[in-house]
């Protein structure tokens, strides 16, 4: 299963708070996918097919370069946004 | 934590705070003050959004002081104070106004608190909030939306 994953700075509000946003859109879209929250310094090492993230973790990712693709948002919990940023990722995977 | 309820305890409205640190370390004492954490947790709330950036402004106006457990949490709690003077983090455009403050044990025992706070952006509550100035007003305003 499409397997997502959610990151901020302590991996425990604002990216546990997205991921419920990003379920709800799922939900909305009819996409089913193993969601996950974590700490930007663990997201690293985590096996994920999307990686969700805000804005201004953009440039430390980068560094990181890894090989799933990555979401940024400016607002971790706006569903209209989420769902924009996210729907033409699915499609080029497939799920949508 | 079955139920969040918002109380004398853990609430407080028109808090005066010089600056975005000022405003996390009053909203992390009422956690403290509640024996939610210990006398470090809010420094290191400070730590982390220096070296992340303003990862705690979850949407314009509100933001969820919290850091990871192994940095102070002593058990999971939640606080809510209101700013008089709102207060502006680096790389945002609209201050602050409302802080949810809260610390957590593992990275899912605070789901609650997640789903309240969540609820309150998702409904646009944040100003009717930041104008409130009795406990009784916020828990009737948040009222349906308790998990």
């Amino acid at each position: 299963m499409l397997k997502i994953l959610v990151v901020c700075g302590a991996g425990l509000g604002s990216s546990f708070a997205c991921q419920m946003s990003v379920e709800s859109v799922l939900q909305d879209i009819g996409v089913k996918a193993d969601l996950d929250h974590s700490d930007i310094s663990s997201a690293a090492g985590t096996r994920a097919d999307i990686i969700i993230s805000g804005k201004n973790f953009e440039s430390q990712f980068q560094r990181y370069d890894l090989p799933m693709d990555l979401i940024f948002l400016e607002r971790l919990v706006d569903k209209k946004e989420i769902e924009e940023k996210l729907v033409p990722v699915l499609k080029a995977k497939g799920a949508l | 934590m079955k139920e969040i309820y918002f109380t004398e305890e853990n609430v407080a409205f028109n808090v005066e705070a010089t600056d975005w640190e000022d405003a996390i370390y009053k909203g992390v004492a009422l956690l403290k003050k509640n024996g939610c954490v210990n006398e470090h947790y809010a420094a290191e709330v400070v730590n982390n959004v220096n070296e992340y950036g303003p990862y705690i402004v979850l949407s314009p106006g509100i933001a969820i002081p919290h850091t990871r457990p192994e940095n102070g949490a002593l058990k999971v709690g939640l606080s809510l104070i209101t700013l008089k003077t709102p207060v502006l983090f680096k790389d945002t455009q609209e201050p602050v106004k409302v802080m949810i403050s809260f610390s957590a044990t593992d990275s899912e025992k605070h789901l609650n608190i997640i789903k309240i706070i969540v609820k309150i952006v998702e409904k646009g509550l944040i100003d009717q909030i930041s104008q409130i100035n009795s406990l009784s007003d916020l828990n009737h305003l948040i009222k349906e939306e308790q998990p």
